[in-house]
């Protein structure tokens, strides 16, 4: 039957059967795989951390990243961009695996607050101002742990976004092709995460320092809800 | 090239900073930004934020364990 179309036919059928079949890769394909996925197991790692906010999610979500980036590395054509191709794996995952259980409100949107949001609140604070470099004295008085717990109070869609951007520095292309979605999305939802970004930024260092005792007392409830923190809707 | 005016700079911030503008606007940016006593020092803590956020962000290596963990299960 096969041979009746012809051997062209028959050879594009061949190769269609052996890509399907082909989930148990060769001892080779492994050396490959593994020195393939080795260089970016560290980034990989640090994004699931920053996108699941916990250290057994984010394992599990590395090893379920890593498992089908192996079942699938069959499709993957060397030479293209491996990086973008095990993000948008850890991505999909992600989504897969942790999505469905909270579904978050869609945007606490922040629309008054502009691009420079942190730069004038700075400017405005009489803490600051006394010093000689206000901006300067703002930025080293951050820790670690206040801009991790700043940027993982961002609602998931924005996260997302800021974590491929401003960690892994992926360019606006990249993260378009490993979310799947416009270069336009990628862009209104990078400037919407990175300006509140800024406010949770400036809400955990008040809280933390104390910084301009002139707004509402600090609040301890729900990281999650905390984006919202500096200004209306 | 035309002068640019400071709202134009300052809407530009985020695409310059992640190099995501044309060449032109880059450098039409770049010199505005160098001799503007508003933009300047804004363009200057937008970077400053920028880097500080990717260094206070990014995780060590990965546990070793776990390293371990993941490459067995090739061997399955
Ligand atoms: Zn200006």
């Amino acid at each position: 039957m096969l041979q009746a179309a012809g051997s062209f036919y028959c050879l594009v059928m061949g190769v269609h059967a052996l890509a399907r079949e082909a989930p148990l890769p060769a001892h080779t394909d492994r050396e490959q795989f593994e020195q393939l996925v080795e260089q970016h197991l560290n980034g990989l790692f640090g994004a699931a951390l920053r996108l699941t906010r916990n250290r057994t999610s984010a394992e599990d979500l590395l090893q379920e990243t890593f498992f089908r980036a192996w079942r699938s590395f069959h499709t993957f054509r060397p030479g293209t961009n491996a990086r973008a191709w095990l993000y948008r794996i850890l991505m999909n995952a992600y989504i897969d695996l942790y999505r469905k259980a909270s579904r978050e409100p869609e945007i606490v949107d922040q629309d008054d607050v502009d691009e420079f949001y942190l730069y004038s609140k700075v400017q405005e604070s009489d803490q600051y101002k006394r010093a000689g470099n206000p901006e300067e004295a703002f930025l080293e008085t951050l820790l670690d742990a206040d801009v991790k717990a700043a940027l993982e109070s961002l609602p998931e869609t924005f996260r997302a976004v800021v974590i491929l951007a401003d960690i892994e520095e992926f360019s606006y292309k990249e993260i378009a092709e490993i979310l799947d979605i416009p270069i336009g999305t990628v862009m209104s939802r990078l400037h919407r995460g990175r300006r509140q970004l800024q406010v949770a930024l400036w809400e955990y260092a008040r809280r933390a320092r104390y910084v301009g005792a002139d707004t509402q007392p600090p609040q301890r409830e729900s990281r999650r809800d905390r984006p919202s923190a500096g200004g209306g809707r | 090239m035309s002068e640019m005016d400071c709202e134009h700079v300052l809407e530009m911030v985020w695409g310059y900073l992640d190099g995501e503008v044309s060449e032109e606007e880059y450098l039409g940016i770049q010199v505005h930004i160098s001799k503007c006593a508003d933009c300047g020092p804004r363009y200057q803590f937008q970077r400053r934020l920028m880097v500080l956020v990717e260094q206070k962000c990014r995780e060590g290596p990965v546990p070793e364990a776990l390293k371990r963990r993941l490459f067995r299960l090739l061997e399955e």
